[in-house]
């Protein structure tokens, strides 16, 4: 049962100072490679479950696990996408991208031909020297996923990272994401609380409950990759978002 | 602000000179009274080497005087910043002592430091140093806590933190201060120089009173005047280069102004 690889969440709960219980208990593991999405309502803990697995939060219970060793504190193996890109202003975007690789104290020369590489994949190309405010939503949302990947983790955080965007730029940032994917194979932990994203986007989808949050649902989304924009008029695509719409509003 | 938005000032300021002129002319007021801008131009012009004379020892203290109110406004503010200490004890008295007028305190300071250099710094300093406090400590603690929280998810440690994040967030809060301060250090040395000096704008002023020499008086005002814009429009220059990732739109900025 223990992979060493991946992540295991084992008995997961949170609770606040001053009693407000945001987590239950929540167990799962995501396998190496996988992409997983936490899906449910607002405001049920889902961030809050993947702070802990960032070792940004720590658990009030249980234990998170990233590759074998229990989750303390931040750890250099992961790259993060937040809400909101949290880019430096003041720094240009291949400035940003570096961000990881100062704070990790690695030389950044041997670094920059990686992050021009991630940006020419996000198609970025022609921005490396514009400052962040140059940019539309979602470029700098882009930037901030190629700063996630510049020091090669092996697992990939992502907390409603297109939540911000309008709903065509957010479509296209799904594609684009399973593109850089694909290429790469981390093992994501994706949060949302859109259902056609979840099922557009992953491998398998984790209902949570609303608060305090458990896991209420869970199923696999066993449609072909590379995936396409088409695919989301098929029936197939419309039945897992069918049955993932009952489990939330069943726990809602 | 640029040439054209000049404009309209410049000819109001103008106009405001020329009503000066007329009423003094037409009401033949004297000039120890209220001489017209024409002849404080002309003491200007005339009287430039003893004016200057006078000038050069007052900027260079208000210049060294603004850099040790930043410097040490800085340095408190980031102790007030890191220490909870220093926060729960200092900052409120800094606060509270806000109430005490700088100014009254100017006779003390010759008492303690004597005539020289040393009592007109340290009145600059100290009318000078809190706005760089306030601002500074403002600037440091509002730093967007999601920026924060992505340092720390990339495993920045305090240090890096403070240096990669917090002081450029805080840099415009800071700029704004300086705003403040620089034109606070020049009341602290001009005030100062009034209590106690034997040279010094402050003491030409005083001076030219004494000897009832109005139009003097007013050309070394003009003089100070024109040196406190020259010096508040560098830092406005300095500013503009060092915060260059903020869109020229954006409407001026300083938290305690």
């Amino acid at each position: 049962m223990a992979n060493p690889h991946g992540v295991a969440v084992t008995f997961v709960g949170k609770t606040y100072g001053g009693g407000v219980e945001a987590i239950r208990e929540v167990s799962f593991h995501v396998a190496p490679r996988e992409f997983v999405t936490l899906l449910g309502p607002s405001g049920c803990g889902k961030s809050t479950l993947l702070m802990m697995i960032a070792g940004l939060l720590s658990p009030s219970r249980g234990e998170v696990a990233v590759d074998g060793t229990r989750v303390d504190g931040p750890r250099p193996d992961v790259g993060i996408v937040f809400q909101s890109p949290t880019l430096l202003p003041w720094r240009t975007v291949l400035g940003n991208v570096l961000i990881p690789i100062e704070m990790l104290r690695r030389p950044r020369r041997e670094w920059e031909g990686r992050a021009r590489e991630l940006l020419a994949m996000a198609k970025l190309a022609d921005f490396e020297g514009k400052l962040p405010h140059e940019l539309s939503g979602g470029m700098k949302q882009r930037v901030a996923i190629c700063r996630a990947l510049i020091h090669d983790p092996d697992l990939l955080l992502m907390d409603e990272p297109f939540s911000a965007l309008d709903a065509l730029t957010r479509d296209q940032m799904g594609q684009e994401v399973l593109r850089i994917w694909e290429q790469f194979r981390k093992t994501v932990v994706f949060v949302t609380h859109s259902i056609r994203e979840a099922v557009f986007l992953s491998d398998r989808v984790l209902v949570m409950s609303a608060r305090p949050a458990t896991i209420a649902f869970e199923t696999v989304v066993d449609l072909p990759r590379p995936r396409t924009i088409e695919m989301q008029e098929s029936g197939e695509f419309n039945r897992y978002v069918g049955i993932l719409r009952h489990a939330i509003e069943a726990h809602a | 602000m640029n040439a054209r938005s000049l404009g309209w000032p410049v000819a109001f300021a103008g106009a405001g000179l020329a009503l000066w002129e007329l009423i003094v002319l037409l009401l033949g007021v004297k000039p120890v009274v209220m001489p017209p801008p024409t002849l404080i131009g002309r003491v200007l012009w005339t009287r430039a080497p003893l004016i200057l004379e006078h000038l050069w020892p007052t900027l260079y203290e208000i210049v060294l005087g603004f850099l040790l109110s930043v410097a040490g406004g800085v340095l408190v503010a980031v102790l007030i910043t890191y220490s909870a200490i220093a926060r729960k004890g200092v900052y409120p008295l800094i606060v509270v002592s806000q109430i005490i007028p700088k100014v009254a305190v100017a006779p003390l300071l010759v008492v303690w430091f004597g005539l020289g250099g040393p009592s007109r710094l340290l009145l600059a300093f100290l009318i000078a140093f809190f706005p760089m406090v306030i601002n500074t400590a403002t600037g440091l603690t509002a730093v967007d806590d999601d920026l924060v929280r992505m340092a720390r998810a990339y495993m920045g440690n305090r240090w890096q933190i403070f240096a990669k994040i917090r002081l450029p967030a805080a840099l415009p809060l800071v700029f704004g201060g300086m705003k403040i301060s620089i034109t606070l250090a020049v009341i602290g040395v001009v005030v100062a120089e009034f209590v106690a000096a034997q040279r010094g704008i402050g003491y030409l002023i005083v001076m030219a009173n004494g000897l009832l020499d109005t139009p003097l008086m007013m050309a070394a005002i003009a003089a100070l005047s024109v040196m406190g814009l020259a010096l508040y429009g560098a830092i406005a220059l300095i500013e503009r280069a060092v915060i260059y990732w903020q869109p020229a739109s954006e409407p001026a900025r300083g938290g305690f102004a």
